[in-house]
């Protein structure tokens, strides 16, 4: 059976053995890949989500943090609650999971510069409330001495505010860090679209 | 020390190669070559960036009111990547504050602001005839002193630059004559009129640098300068390479390209090939801080477009105002729309020309709307893949447009968006008329801003796992000191040791921790019991 | 005082894209030219019917993407796709034949994918192949007017007669009160000529030359190569104003040549041409310089393009030969549509300074 050919023409049956040929080889090799990229550490999408919202934990998706954010999209949730990510951050949510960009969800805030805290110390009565709320252990101090915020480390996610019993701490906008601002053309006809 | 392969073929023949893509556009330098190399006038006032370029360090030796004479240092630099100024002519600091320059963010900078009192009165200056039996050391020196940058376009220290070619180790430098965009002709001006002084510089660098071999490379559509050049070098070991004239061959990789055939690796610069790269314009500046002792105070630049009634080549001082040389040529406002510092294809629209002059700029371009026409309306992208083909980097522009229009950040690097040297050809040859380079820019600054933002989003991640740890501990540790009674609260359960923000609460580990510590406190109290007399027993009370 | 910067260059020097799709349509006009020569106005009718259709359906579309007509329309892009349509179809065609198929083309093909630039398929050829599938009859039989037909010795294409029978093929509704239908010809039902010289295996042209035969007379049966000649002409004229590149019309014709040559079978009852039929019988000078080179759908990097042009050969003589249908230049160069964005992907330039030419892919952040 193995010796009869598939069609009479002696042309064609070598083409049909190079065609399987190239195919199994193809296969092999596809397969190689698969195993070769399977035994690398492969990160779970929670990981991989997380890994692209900004790690504020400021809680403004009204989770947590941004891990059990990033729980909560990979279960199917909104990819567009997170104000600091801005749209950045949703964009490359989207191409992620495969998803629309949307545009941020207002009830969760609006896109705003990032802020700064700044203790007024002259009001602080060192009570320590708003270091146990930082998040990133942005504030120094101890139990009835001056509190103060590094503001290298400060991600603006205001968490420190609320708790502190005095209202002393402030949310400053930062300077303006590299002014000069390439925009895409499309961007540039669509405001100037706009503005007629 | 550096692993080329022509270090092997001491003798070989340097042929030129082609680079890959490039477009012939038409040169239009004939008008700024006209004439010779004009000196300038004294203009008014004079103003001089602190700080060569965004990110260097400088700071002034002077202070406002002082009197400088030409020559005089200005500022000295606070590391390597700063360059001392010198005053290119002698007057009164009137000011030092933030003035327009071209080309730095927030498009300003700290300037020295010179009051020209028109004396021109110069402190001595101290020539050295017998500069060819000068040590590396010592010209390296001097080029330090005088505050030399490449004046090609990048302004990188010339001094820093040659230590870093002594410490890796170089075997070819490169005099990078070609001058390919168009309407520039500053260095085959320099060429024509002082090559010898020029080969003078080259041969000073090469001292410099240690390289055992030297070449200058120049576009072989510039016959004088050619011509100069031969009678130049006719008793010097410097060869004389010929490139195609085709635009961009002047740009770093692709001249290395051209002379050698190798490509820069990615993420490397030419001196990892043990090659150094100098402009024209920077040997010449060499010559003069060493052989003649002037430190670096003027330039050659060119002044061309339409709009101009008489464009030349000027020696012009650093600091001119634009204004003042455009005067200078007999600009005609009428007809002068734009104005442009740099050539046709790389060059940055000024809004305005109260701009100075600085030591990378090579040329100004005021511009009819013959020279530079309305751009026309974009059109969609056909894919025609005339971009791809002459792109000197081999990237695919097609796709790269549709990336960045589409945000795509991970395809824009994947297809070499930070290869890309922004010179334009691809939007010189576009059917539809899409300004492709301003995509790329914008995209490049995006993908910047995102690396920015993901660095810190990492370092406040990893301080954020700290902060729980560290909570985590102290509950632990004010855990330890309690006894637990069959009334714990949940809390006071231990959590696993994975950074979570959600307590897991299970009815069944709670239980099963009670039972445990129940365990442990009876078996404490059964050996103090053993130890002791009768002691009364207090249940532990929670305080939290 | 803020300055604004835009980055790029300031000149510009290209041919526009009205230009390049003006500069195909001249280059289809020496094969367009002999076409009519041989069959008559049929095909001078169909291009000026694809024509108006495609253009009022393009502004239909337009209006309906909310997009203002006239700046889009300038691109010409859409008589391209006209020409080239019209030129797939059977000279003589009725109009709703055409308007049908450029409807499909315009209107779904290009527009509905999101306009020029947009379009995965080629636009021409996807309404060919609709109307090949929904009107399979109407596609096979070739209108030619008897004029051209009983014409022997004194061959005069250009006659009154032809072109008024032609407008007749095109617009059915006007036969009304003629008592003669317009006549065809059962025996010309095919789009090539292939049948015919399975067995000769030799040129026409050469064959009429030898026999002192009028070589433009009809008589010799030498219409087809010289109309494929024409389109080659027209070719060479594109790659000479750069218009296209090389990569896909050499691709497509050193691969059908290299196949059926290598599958030349003389004596055999099935159509194995030769080379020479198989590159100038039919219309895979067509389809190799115009057809197959539509910038938008083909692949855009030189390797791909090659390996693109390299497909469709392939399926151009495999579906010519072992399938049903008679020319399959339409249907292997949608094929190779389909495997363009993939050879995009695969087949890209080794960038400067990188030592592979496609790097991993590109290592995504939360894998650092």
């Amino acid at each position: 059976m193995i010796t009869m050919p598939l069609v009479d023409n002696f042309f064609i049956n070598i083409l049909f053995a190079i065609a399987a040929l190239i195919g199994i080889a193809l296969s092999i090799r596809s397969s190689l890949v698969f195993w070769y990229s399977s035994s690398n550490q492969q990160k779970t999408l929670i990981d991989q989500i997380n890994a692209l919202l900004p790690q504020t934990q400021c809680g403004q998706c009204s989770f947590e943090g941004c891990l059990p954010y990033a729980r909560a999209i990979a279960r199917g949730g909104a990819i567009n609650q997170c104000p600091p990510g801005g749209e950045a951050t949703i964009i490359r949510l989207a191409h992620l999971l495969n998803d629309y960009p949307e545009p941020l969800n207002s009830a969760h805030g609006s896109i705003e510069p990032t802020k700064i805290a700044f203790i007024r110390e002259a009001e602080c009565i060192g009570c320590t409330k708003c270091i146990q709320a930082c998040p990133v252990d942005a504030i120094i101090g101890g139990a009835k001495l001056m509190h103060t915020v590094i503001a290298s480390e400060c991600t603006g996610c205001d968490l420190c505010v609320a708790p502190c019993p005095v209202d002393c701490i402030d949310m400053l906008a930062l300077p303006a860090q590299n002014p000069w601002q390439w925009q895409l053309p499309t961007e540039l006809q669509s405001t100037a679209a706009a503005r007629r | 020390m550096s692993s080329t392969n022509f270090l092997h073929l001491p003798r070989q023949q340097l042929r030129r190669r082609k680079i890959f893509g490039g477009i012939k556009p038409a040169p239009h330098k004939a008008a700024s070559l006209r004439s010779r190399i004009m000196p300038m006038p004294l203009p008014p006032q004079l103003i001089l960036p602190i700080n060569q370029y965004h990110g260097t360090n400088s700071s002034p030796l002077v202070k406002v009111g002082d009197a400088v004479l030409k020559y005089q240092a200005l500022t000295e630099k606070l590391d390597h990547t700063g360059a001392a100024l010198h005053a290119p002519t002698s007057g009164r600091i009137t000011a030092i504050c933030s003035a327009p320059i071209a080309g730095h963010p927030d498009n300003a900078a700290l300037c020295i602001h010179l009051q020209c009192d028109g004396d021109d009165n110069s402190l001595e200056l101290q020539p050295c005839l017998n500069h060819d039996q000068l040590t590396g050391f010592e010209v390296l020196r001097k080029i330090d002193a005088a505050g030399i940058v490449g004046m090609g376009g990048a302004g990188f220290p010339t001094a820093h630059k040659l230590r870093l070619a002594i410490e890796h180790g170089t075997e070819l430098l490169i005099i990078n004559a070609a001058e390919c965009e168009p309407y520039i002709s500053t260095d085959e001006a320099l060429l024509r009129e002082r090559a010898r002084e020029v080969v003078i510089g080259a041969e000073l660098l090469r001292t410099a640098c240690h390289a055992p071999r030297c070449v200058i490379a120049i576009e072989e559509d510039k016959p004088a300068a050619i011509a100069a050049l031969r009678s130049a070098l006719a008793h010097s070991p410097i060869e004389l390479m010929l490139l195609h004239s085709t635009y961009p061959t002047g740009g770093e990789k692709q001249i290395v390209q051209a002379v050698t055939g190798l490509e820069v690796p990615v993420g490397q610069y030419p001196l990892n090939l043990g090659i150094l790269l100098h402009n024209a314009g920077t040997a010449y500046a060499v010559y003069q801080a060493v052989a003649e002792g002037k430190p670096s105070i003027s330039r050659i630049i060119t002044l061309t477009g339409r709009a101009l009634q008489t464009p030349k080549n000027f020696e012009a001082l650093i600091g001119t105002p634009v204004a003042f040389l455009l005067k200078l040529c007999g600009v005609q406002e009428q007809h002068h729309l734009t104005t442009v510092m740099g050539g046709s294809l790389m060059g940055l629209q000024l809004a305005h020309t109260e701009a100075p002059v600085t030591k990378t700029t090579n040329c100004l371009i005021a511009a009819t709307v013959e020279d530079f026409p309305q751009p026309e309306p974009e059109l969609a992208c056909i894919r025609c893949g005339f971009c791809a083909e002459v792109c000197p980097a081999r990237l695919l522009p097609q796709q790269l447009y549709s990336f960045a229009r589409t945000h795509n950040h991970t395809q824009l690097q994947s297809y070499g968006l930070d290869d890309c040297i922004e010179c334009g050809a691809c939007a010189y040859v576009c059917p539809s008329n899409i300004p492709l380079v301003q995509y790329y820019v914008a995209a490049k600054q995006e993908l910047r801003t995102l690396s920015v933002a993901r660095e810190q989003s990492e370092h406040w991640q990893t301080r954020f796992q700290f902060h729980q740890y560290r909570t985590k501990q102290e509950k632990d540790s004010a855990r330890e000191r309690r006894i637990p009674t069959a009334l714990s609260p949940v809390e006071l359960l231990p959590t696993d040791s994975s950074p979570i923000t959600s307590v897991q609460f299970s009815r069944q580990l709670a239980q099963q921790e009670i039972a445990d510590a129940v365990a442990r406190a009876n078996a404490k109290r059964s050996s103090r019991l053993a130890t002791d007399t009768q002691m009364p027993q207090h249940p532990a009370k929670d305080k939290e | 005082m803020a300055m604004r910067y835009l980055a790029g260059p300031q000149q510009h020097a290209s041919i526009a894209t009205n230009q390049i799709m003006l500069q195909v349509i001249y280059a289809c006009a020496p094969g367009i030219a002999i076409a009519i020569w041989y069959f008559g106005f049929g095909i001078l009718l169909n291009i000026l019917l694809a024509s108006l259709f495609a253009v009022a359906f393009e502004a239909l579309a337009l209006r309906l993407r909310g997009l203002s007509p006239a700046p889009q329309l300038r691109d010409n892009s859409v008589l391209v796709t006209a020409v080239l349509f019209a030129l797939t179809i059977p000279p003589g065609s009725p109009w709703w034949l055409v308007g049908s198929g450029i409807g499909f083309a315009v209107l779904i093909a290009k527009h509905a994918f999101g306009g020029l630039g947009q379009n995965p398929f080629n636009p021409a050829m996807c309404g060919y192949l609709v109307l090949l599938l929904a009107f399979p009859l109407d596609m096979t039989t070739w209108h030619v007017p008897n004029a051209q037909l009983l014409d022997g010795q004194s061959f005069t294409p250009f006659s009154w007669n032809g072109l008024r029978q032609s407008l007749l093929a095109s617009f059915p509704f006007l036969i009304g009160s003629e008592s003669t239908l317009v006549p065809y010809i059962d025996g010309l039902a095919l789009a090539t000529p292939l049948i015919e010289f399975k067995m000769a295996g030799t040129s026409a042209i050469l064959t009429a030359l030898d026999t002192n035969a009028a070589v433009l007379g009809k008589a010799a049966g030498t219409g087809w190569e010289l109309m494929n000649i024409g389109y080659l002409i027209g070719g060479l004229y594109l790659l000479y104003r750069r218009i296209i590149s090389w990569h896909i019309p050499v691709s497509i014709i050193v691969t059908v040549s290299a196949i059926s040559a290598l599958f030349y079978a003389p004596n055999s009852f099935a159509i194995y041409g030769t080379p020479y039929l198989h590159l100038l019988g039919s219309a895979t000078m067509l389809g190799a310089f115009f057809i197959a080179t539509d910038p938008v759908s083909a692949a855009t990097t030189t390797r791909g393009k090659l390996v693109y042009g390299l497909l469709i050969g392939c399926s151009i003589y495999s579906i010519r030969v072992w399938g049903s249908y008679l020319d399959s230049v339409a249907i292997a160069v949608l094929f190779g549509n389909f495997c363009a964005p993939l050879l995009d992907h695969l087949c890209r330039p080794r960038i400067y300074g990188h030592r592979k030419s496609r790097s991993l892919p590109a290592m995504q952040e939360q894998d650092r």
